[in-house]
């Protein structure tokens, strides 16, 4: 692992110093920062100075020795190893004490800074090499402005206490059951780290957070997968990450739309809502909560804020055409128009170089997440600053497989779909668990989730791999657009399929900490829109006899494994019985 | 009292004299510092178990509380005298200063032997002792706290004959109560940990990592063990620490050249800090004579048990190796072996710095304790941390700067501050 220097009790935000608190590993996530940091400052950052000021955001690391010695002078490991609910664990370690070497320096950090912080995990197993452990620990914004100092470092070390606890919450088990590793491999080390953003109202968040990726795996018009994509957001990242809402485009092809028939679609399916740290009144008190300082702002919020101009083009209604910047009056789409297609900052070249110097680095496809601030003032030398967040491997599979179009009408076929993610061949299936097409609606899709969890973690303790079929978006937050499912409760799913329905149509989420997951393990993606010719052949699944049938859920047993095939170059995907 | 024999006061008086010399301080301020503010002395009647009345003598002495109300210890032993708590209180304002705490310096005292004296009259003393001073003291007078012989329970009389006397609750009166009833938490670590985030801010100005240290400690109290404890976790080495054996009535060294463990240590040692010395032996413990924590091939000594330890007559048994002595104790070197430590180039971590963590933790109870609001363990161990850390960069710095020893940094720091708080005040 690559060494930080100590943490010196001196913590500024915007001078990009990165530090450790403690004697320990650092973590995937911070070692993949510590590894950029001399590249970025030596190489790139001149590149784009004066116009971007390009560095890592200030942060000091806490080591696992303190996460080690946490747990052993409080006597954690049995509670840490229960069955015990999240919540409950969380508490519990809410009201143990950080170790007496820590606290000195946390209090010191919480002293001197008054603006928000990011408190991240960095685990062991955690966005290392080959390592798919993206979002499955928790991150946690505070706004660190209480003018108490005693405020704020107990807001700094709740924020510390769950992290750790996030190591051990049922996902996060399931996790790493399904990965073939314990609970006991994993040491966790703690990210604290500024914020970038700017403060607007009562509340702080960056002009654009994104994720660029350097191969995607759903090309669209001309772009292909080796050109990668980036997904750019107004606020903090979560929108991405989480929500699956973002203006996504080819870096090849920076100011091509995506591939929405009209005007009034793009529209509809663009960014409405963003996600910023709440710096005004207190939220409730919930210190095992996620999302405790963090609130959704629609963009009216945006538009009071004036944080719209460099990122919004505006709806003219009279021409049915979009016109760039917020000038006029009328609906804004957040599109980045005057970045990508007017070129206010070299954003997509930076993105470009980044992507590439980070391949070079990693020796694999890469996932880089970045934060943006944009100076307010035009006339300014630096108009932006970029602060490079994470950069993880991407797991690419580049087996030849070839599936034809006639292959999807094939005979046995119980899945076909020309829109398929993954690539490979599987011949060890024999489960399948779907959602009953009968039982769904979109207003049940909430109480589906515990129920594919515990025959996710029945199949998982089995050590058998399944096919998983479902209706609407997997993984969203949004309850009405598909199944709100965490991966990790259906983390032994090795082939997934989603299909649409009339009343629930929807966009994929390549951004999303669940398609990471879902490309890090290899699993096969398939989508089935419900006005095209291929669908789920329903009547030969529910012929067959049930191990487990709950309200929403069916879980069969074939006697003999499906074939699935997968041509990643195509898009094609079949599944046959026998 | 000048009979020839060690007289503390003297002692204390002579040190200051120097220092003042240093700082150059005007005669009005010397006068006024170098003896107490206040002294009350006071008897106290107490009707013993067997029914006759016995006459204890009980002390105050409150040095100087310029900068904020006094705070001190009560001992109780039998050979208490005036002059050693005229200087424990002086003592006891240099020691607040240094680590720059808003309190002034107190002792007080009570002539008594508590190994024969039962509970109820040990509880009689208390409460006397208190009708006898409430005048003149309190949570914004002088706030008294357990020293030697004296414990928790102690306190809690105490407390409760003042609050019975004012007629309302004042936690704040007194410290070292126990958690629940107005203690706070941490102050069981504080002494011990606080010598070690001095010897962490030590290593670093040495430019050696904790990691590669090892480190002897005489003592295995509560001071001795709590800072084994944290200097482990810092990553070092301890490979010999002492302890008192009550039935040969002499101390002990249990060595182990790998490190001790620590866990292992403490299952086979009693409450007064004793280690059986047989189990010790069974788990692989050479056990060396009294001295021997001072001669061993260490980075690291920590004297953390009683005064006088290093002589002129033992401090040339100090390894080579050695090159920082944090004194965990209270005067555990002489002022003839000082002079030799200081002849040979060692990094000194003085008493009344590397021992402040018990009394910044005190100071954080009365705190509490006045807002009738308590604070958790890593708030109080946060706080802790930076109060020490800043007074030995403080004094670091000035030791640097104007080439002194840090003994004589850290007096001139405490006193200085003390003078200039007397001077604002208009006293002199």
């Amino acid at each position: 692992m690559k060494s930080l220097r100590p943490f010196d009790r001196y913590f500024e935000p915007g001078t990009g110093t990165l530090s450790v608190i403690g004697s320990g590993e650092i973590g995937g996530k911070a070692h993949g920062l510590a590894m950029m940091q001399e590249i970025i400052d030596r190489d790139i950052a001149s590149q784009f100075a004066p116009e971007i000021d390009v560095n890592i955001p200030t942060l000091a690391v806490v080591a696992t020795d303190c996460f080690d010695q946490f747990l052993e002078q409080n006597d954690l490991f049995e509670i840490a190893y229960s069955d015990m609910r999240d919540g409950q664990l969380a508490l519990v370690f809410q009201q143990a004490e950080l170790p007496a070497l820590l606290v000195g320096d946390l209090r010191a950090l919480g002293e001197q800074v008054h603006s928000p912080l990011a408190i991240r995990s960095s685990s062991m197993l955690e966005d290392a090499m080959f390592q798919p452990f993206a979002g499955v620990y928790s991150t946690k914004m505070i706004p660190n402005n209480q003018p108490e100092p005693d405020t704020r470092f107990r807001k700094l070390v709740e924020a510390i206490k769950f992290i750790y606890a996030s190591t051990f919450f049922t996902g996060a088990k399931q996790y790493m059951g399904a990965t073939r590793h314990t609970s006991a491999d994993e040491k966790m080390a703690v990210v604290i780290q500024e914020v970038v953003g700017v403060p607007a109202s009562d509340r702080y968040y960056p002009h654009v957070s994104g994720v660029a990726r350097s191969y995607n795996y759903y090309p669209t018009g001309h772009a292909k997968p080796d050109q990668g994509i980036v997904e750019l957001a107004l606020g903090l990242g979560k929108s991405i990450v989480d929500d699956g809402v973002a203006w996504a485009y080819s870096p090849a092809f920076p100011k091509s739309n995506p591939p929405y028939n009209s005007i009034r679609d793009i529209l509809q399916h663009s960014q409405l809502k963003f996600w910023a740290v709440n710096m005004g009144p207190p939220s409730e008190y919930d210190p095992i909560n996620e999302t405790e300082y963090m609130a959704r702002y629609g963009l009216e919020d945006a538009e009071y804020d004036g944080t719209l101009k460099h990122i919004a083009s505006t709806y003219r209604a009279r021409d049915d055409v979009m016109v760039m910047g917020t000038n006029e009056r009328g609906p804004r789409l957040i599109d980045f128009a005057p970045i990508l297609k007017l070129d206010h900052i070299r954003l997509n070249d930076l993105l470009e170089t980044l992507v590439e110097v980070c391949e070079g680095v990693l020796g694999s496809k890469v996932e880089v997440e970045f934060a943006i601030t944009l100076n307010g003032d035009d006339d300014d030398e630096q108009l932006a600053r970029f602060g490079f967040l994470q950069v993880r491997p991407m797991v690419v599979s580049d087996a030849e497989v070839d599936v034809s179009l006639e292959d999807l009408e094939a005979d046995n076929v119980i899945v076909a779909s020309d829109s398929v993610l993954g690539n490979g061949v599987v011949n060890s299936i024999s489960d399948v668990v779907f959602v009953k097409p009968g039982a769904f609606s979109a207003e049940v899709t909430t109480r589906i989730p515990p129920q594919l969890e515990k025959i996710n973690g029945e199949l998982i303790a089995e050590e058998r791999p399944y096919l998983l079929i479902g209706f609407g978006r997997w993984g969203t937050s949004d309850p009405s657009a598909g199944i709100p499912v965490e991966f990790s409760q259906i983390s032994g799913a090795k082939v997934i399929v989603e299909a649409t329905l009339p009343n629930m149509d929807f966009q994929l989420s390549q951004g999303s900490h669940f398609f990471q997951n879902v490309t890090s393990f290899k699993i096969c993606y398939f989508s089935i829109r419900h006005w095209t010719d291929h669908s789920v052949d329903w009547d030969w699944l529910n012929s067959q006899s049930p191990v487990v049938d709950t309200e929403f859920v069916r879980h069969c047993r074939l006697d003999s494994p499906l074939e699935i095939r997968v041509d990643g170059k195509h898009g094609y995907g079949v599944i046959r019985h026998e | 009292m000048d009979n020839g024999a060690f007289n503390p006061f003297k002692n204390a008086q002579t040190q200051f004299d120097a220092v003042a010399d240093q700082l150059d301080l005007d005669m009005g301020t010397r006068d006024l510092l170098r003896l107490p503010q206040r002294e009350h002395h006071f008897r106290i009647p107490v009707r013993m178990d067997d029914g006759s009345v016995k006459v204890f003598q009980g002390f105050r002495v409150q040095h100087n509380d310029a900068r904020g109300p006094g705070k001190g210890g009560i001992r109780f032993h039998p050979q208490e005298t005036i002059d050693t708590v005229r200087a424990l209180a002086m003592w006891m304002t240099w020691k607040c200063a240094v680590v720059d705490i808003p309190l002034g310096g107190s002792k007080g005292g009570v002539v008594c032997d508590p190994h024969n004296l039962s509970a109820r009259e040990q509880e009689q003393i208390c409460r006397g002792w208190v009708r006898q001073i409430c005048k003149d003291v309190g949570p914004i007078v002088d706030v008294p706290a357990p020293d030697v012989m004296t414990n928790a329970q102690h306190m809690l009389w105490m407390l409760d004959e003042f609050e019975t006397l004012k007629g309302a609750r004042y936690p704040g009166f007194i410290t070292g109560k126990p958690v629940g009833m107005g203690g706070s938490l941490g102050r069981k670590e504080a002494t011990g940990f606080g010598v070690v985030y001095t010897v962490r801010e030590a290593l670093k100005e040495l430019g050696i990592r904790p990691g590669d240290t090892t480190a002897s400690v005489q003592g295995f109290g509560n001071v001795a063990q709590h800072a084994v404890q944290l200097y482990q976790q810092i990553g070092g080495t301890v490979i010999c620490v002492s302890s008192w054996d009550h039935q040969d009535q002499t101390s002990y060294c249990f060595k182990k050249d790998s490190g001790i463990d620590f866990d292992q240590l403490l299952e086979i040692t009693d409450p007064l800090g004793g280690i059986d010395k047989a189990q010790a032996q069974d788990a692989g413990y050479e056990v060396l004579p009294r001295e021997a924590w001072l001669e061993q091939d260490v980075d690291i000594l920590i004297p953390a048990a009683l005064e006088n330890q290093i002589t002129p007559h033992n401090v040339n048994k100090i390894s080579k190796k050695v090159k920082l002595i944090a004194e965990g104790a209270n005067g555990p070197t002489t002022p003839g072996a000082d002079a030799v430590i200081t002849e040979r180039g060692l990094f000194v971590i003085p008493d009344f710095l590397a021992s402040a963590g018990g009394v910044t933790c005190s100071y954080f109870e009365q705190v509490q304790s006045n807002m009738n609001y308590y604070w958790d363990k890593d708030d109080v161990l946060g706080k802790l941390d930076l109060k020490m850390t800043a007074a030995f960069a403080a004094v670091n710095e000035l030791a640097k700067k104007r080439k002194l020893k840090m003994r004589d940094a850290a007096y001139c720091i405490a006193i200085s501050r003390v003078a200039q708080a007397c001077k604002e005040r208009g006293w002199v």
